[in-house]
């Protein structure tokens, strides 16, 4: 800001100054008031999701089985640190592997933190892309995995 | 058909014209006033949101219109609740004060060279003397709520509105030294081939200027700052009571810009259409540039707000109406 | 303006009171309790009182395996979150002795800067918020949501991120991720010449921010102040080049700094260092390598016996993660210490003496995040 050494002059220098300055702020926000909105009217207009968004987790359907590839190894839920997922598997016949029956998750205290997907050693967890949870009753909030994957078909 | 004329006729013949006007203008006042502040509302929700990009109300009505409408409806029906402690005689008393120098304003503008509904022979001084009464409303809401961030907010508007008054009459001696008479018809009408606006371009910048101080608006609204006091003043009023403030802070500003109007853009001279039709759009220009200041500045703090005041203003107003006058005496 | 008087007058005299800036309030940007001791309009004293969003996050890493516990940093800071993730990430590399492929450390610098640019546009604009002015802050959200779609379709979140593991990353980024980085920050240097227009020769915001709340050298070293705040005083320091961690020392950038302490400075510091973030953006896009991105680890992972600490430069300042180790999965003590802890106490000591308005622009200014104060 330019400066001089006489108080008068200083004061209509400073006045000058501050003008143009408010003068160019102005005229900034008058510029966008004429651009295009930024937002979307979310019930009427929908964004799909890129394929990294996190959602609830489910499961993957292989071809070979035609369903998961669950072995009821229960990594993921000692891996949790929210405790969220229950899960219940069966055999068979002795020597065979164990095939997973049940599949719970609570999905109230999910942190989406990807750990049980990493952790899987069948790799058979993935990321939905739902985000349209919406739940009238507390209870509602705890998902069935194996359901939802009948479902899908 | 023929009684109704008949009625009319007797009214007429017994009351006389002032107060035949009186009663009509009564009527039509209060019908627009309410609808006015629906509608200011909502202009300045969407200008606010287009300068923010973004759209404002969608749902309710076309574009939004009739969402205030819904608002205020929606206060009406909500609890009256007072403090413990308050001083009920005050606090049920300031939102009903604060809404009377706005409804007395109305009474002197010339919407048209027909709608005025009392053209006095001072109608520009009754105006200013009753927009000083919004401060000792203020101040009631303030005292009375017993609570310190409204009480803060009260003292600040005191000062605020006492300083900017100054430069505002100042500004208006100018523009009425060049027509010799307070009324406003007569002003109006004397602005015919060339709009004050040219004559005395500082005079109606200081105006503009010190309306915005005089309304509590942004950038000098540390009355009711948001971010500061909760809501200054009237952190306490709930309900209609707060919807009486809204609407009272809103008129204030339909009157500050219909004053600028008549004052330096011309009243209601204009080519084609009829004069009303000329005065709302130049109000609502008006109303435009003080909705886009505010959201476009911050705030300004309390001491540079009279040191604006004092310092700035009014010597330059005090300039413009030496010049002005040693200009007309010359000419 | 500044009546020095002091709180022994101040009992005596009438016209003091007390007022709350409470937990609830439009302004403090989190749940912040500040008891202000006034007289009239001039503020005599000031305590903040922290507390209201304890967690437990320290107590919680004393019975998790060292996995379980990476949800939790950034939740502590949720404006820095991926900038925490790594930190803790490399609190345990150095601890273990794991050594972190190259293409994931270049992975971490950018989306570490993106993440401090993201932080900055709300610190700064919150800032002029707290003055009145609402739509520099909603321009500031616009262009952070350019920087949160590009983050979520890498790590998955837009706030919270999970995305740095033991060793690297997660996942690993596209051409796609590449090319929109390039087109953001092509478009952001062309923005940024609006805010500094709108904002920064603002003769109201000027004289608003001018002078007010001056931090000096002397009482920012007293109070272990770090960060912006610290830069906006005048003290060159920033852990990324006088403690370098990572891949830092391979890139040029210079570190913003001014002389006067006040909040203008503060402000323009932050301004600048978003430039900065751009050039080493640019320059980690340029030479991004090929190859792996994560070492092997074992899938739970099993420190010595011992103790590491480890800092890193956030949004806000220096953060510290203090692991204590005794050879099981389980740690048995992680401190963190957070920036926004220190810089808050300054506001006891600068602010007497102004004005309750400039409290507002102080706090603003010093951009604290309260969860991270309390954990």
């Amino acid at each position: 800001m330019k400066t001089s050494s006489n108080p008068f002059i200083q004061y209509i220098l400073d006045i000058l100054i501050g003008a143009k300055s408010l003068a160019i702020g102005m005229w900034v926000t008058a510029r966008r008031l004429f651009k295009p909105i930024i937002t979307v009217q979310y019930p009427y207009q929908k964004i799909t999701m890129s394929p990294g968004f996190r959602g609830h987790i489910e499961f993957i359907r292989f071809d070979d089985t035609k369903t998961h590839h669950c072995v009821a190894c229960g990594l993921c839920a000692r891996t949790c640190p929210s405790h969220v997922i229950k899960l219940q598997g069966e055999k068979n016949r002795a020597g065979d592997k164990k095939v997973g029956r049940q599949y719970i998750i609570d999905f109230s205290k999910c942190s989406l933190c990807g750990l049980c997907v990493d952790v899987c050693p069948e790799q058979t967890l993935k990321f939905s892309r739902e985000y349209e949870l919406v739940f009238y009753q507390r209870w509602d909030t705890v998902i069935d995995i194996m359901h939802r994957l009948e479902e899908k078909q | 058909m023929t009684e109704l004329i008949q009625i009319i006729k007797d009214i007429y013949a017994f009351f006389g014209y002032d107060l035949t006007v009186g009663l009509v203008g009564l009527v039509v006042l209060l019908a627009f006033v309410p609808l006015n502040v629906v509608f200011m509302v909502w202009f300045e929700m969407k200008v606010a949101a287009h300068i923010t990009l973004r759209p404002a109300f969608m749902r309710v009505g076309p574009h939004g219109i009739l969402q205030n409408l819904a608002d205020g409806i929606k206060m009406l029906g909500k609890d009256l609740i007072t403090p413990k402690l308050a001083d009920k005689f005050l606090f049920w008393i300031a939102p009903i004060v604060i809404f009377v120098p706005s409804f007395v304003g109305f009474v002197v503008i010339p919407f048209s060279p027909l709608m005025q509904i009392k053209d006095l022979n001072v109608g520009i001084l009754l105006i200013f003397s009753f927009s000083s009464l919004t401060v000792f409303s203020i101040l009631m809401a303030g005292w009375s709520s017993n609570n310190k961030y409204s009480l803060v907010g009260a003292v600040r508007s005191v000062a605020q509105n006492v300083a900017y008054e100054i430069p505002l009459l100042l500004s208006t001696m100018s523009v009425i030294i060049m027509t010799n008479s307070f009324r406003m018809s007569d002003i109006v009408a004397a602005q015919t081939p060339v709009w004050y606006i040219l004559y005395q371009p500082i005079a109606a910048l200081i105006f503009v200027i010190s309306t915005t101080a005089e309304c509590n608006r942004s950038p000098f609204d540390l009355v009711e700052a948001e971010s500061e006091l909760v809501s200054g003043f009237h952190t306490e009023y709930t309900g209609i009571r707060f919807g009486m403030f809204f609407m009272a802070e809103y008129t204030n500003m339909f009157i500050a810009a219909s004053m600028a109007t008549v004052l330096f853009l011309g009243g209601w001279h204009g080519p084609f259409l009829p004069g009303v039709i000329w005065f709302i759009i130049k109000v609502f220009f008006l109303i435009f540039i003080i909705y886009w200041i505010r959201w476009t500045f911050p705030r300004v703090r309390f001491d540079q707000l009279m040191n604006f005041a004092w310092k700035i203003l009014i010597p330059i107003s005090l300039l413009n109406l030496m010049i002005t006058a040693i200009v007309l005496k010359v000419i | 303006m500044l009546n020095k008087i002091t709180i022994d007058d101040a009992t005596v005299n009438e016209r003091v009171y007390k007022l709350n800036l409470g937990p609830q309030h439009p302004s403090t940007h989190g749940v912040m309790h500040f008891i202000l001791t006034l007289d009239g309009e001039v503020v005599i004293s000031c305590e903040p009182n922290i507390g209201y969003s304890h967690r437990g996050h320290e107590k919680m890493a004393e019975n998790r395996i060292y996995e379980q516990f990476l949800p939790n940093p950034p939740r502590m800071d949720y404006l820095s979150g991926l900038i925490f993730n790594y930190g803790y990430c490399q609190a345990v590399e150095r601890l273990c002795g794991i050594e972190v492929p190259r293409r994931a450390e270049f992975i971490r610098v950018i989306t570490s800067e993106l993440n401090r640019l993201a932080s900055h546009f709300i610190g700064a604009m919150d800032f002029v918020m707290g003055l009145g002015a609402y739509t520099p802050f909603i321009y500031g959200w616009d262009d952070r949501e350019q920087i949160l779609d590009l983050l979520e379709a890498v790590a998955g979140s837009r706030l919270p991120y999970s995305y740095g593991r033991f060793g690297g990353v997660r996942n690993d980024i596209d051409q796609a991720f590449c090319d929109g980085t390039r087109r953001f920050i092509d478009r952001l240097r062309k923005r940024l010449k609006d805010y500094h227009d709108l904002v920064t020769g603002n003769i109201i915001f000027i004289k608003r921010t001018q002078n007010v709340g001056v931090i000096t050298k002397e009482t920012a070293l007293e109070f272990g102040v770090t960060g912006p705040t610290l830069r906006g005083s005048g003290i060159k320091y920033d852990v990324r080049k006088h403690e370098p961690y990572s891949i830092y020392p391979e890139f040029k950038f210079e570190i913003p700094t001014r002389e006067e302490g006040d909040c203008l400075s503060r402000y323009l510091v932050r301004m600048a260092e978003m430039e900065q973030s751009l050039n080493i953006i640019e320059q980690a896009l340029d030479r991004l390598p090929s190859g792996p991105i994560r070492a092997k680890v074992p899938r739970f992972v099993t420190p010595p016996a011992g103790e590491c600490y480890f800092a890193f430069e956030s949004a806000r300042g220096a953060v510290g993660f203090y692991i204590v180790s005794d050879g099981s999965r389980i740690p048995y003590r992680i401190k963190v210490r957070a920036p926004s802890f220190s810089n808050l106490y300054v506001m006891t000591k600068i602010c007497p003496g102004h004005f309750l308005a400039d409290v507002i622009a102080i706090f603003g200014s010093i951009d604290v995040t309260v969860p991270e104060i309390d954990r």
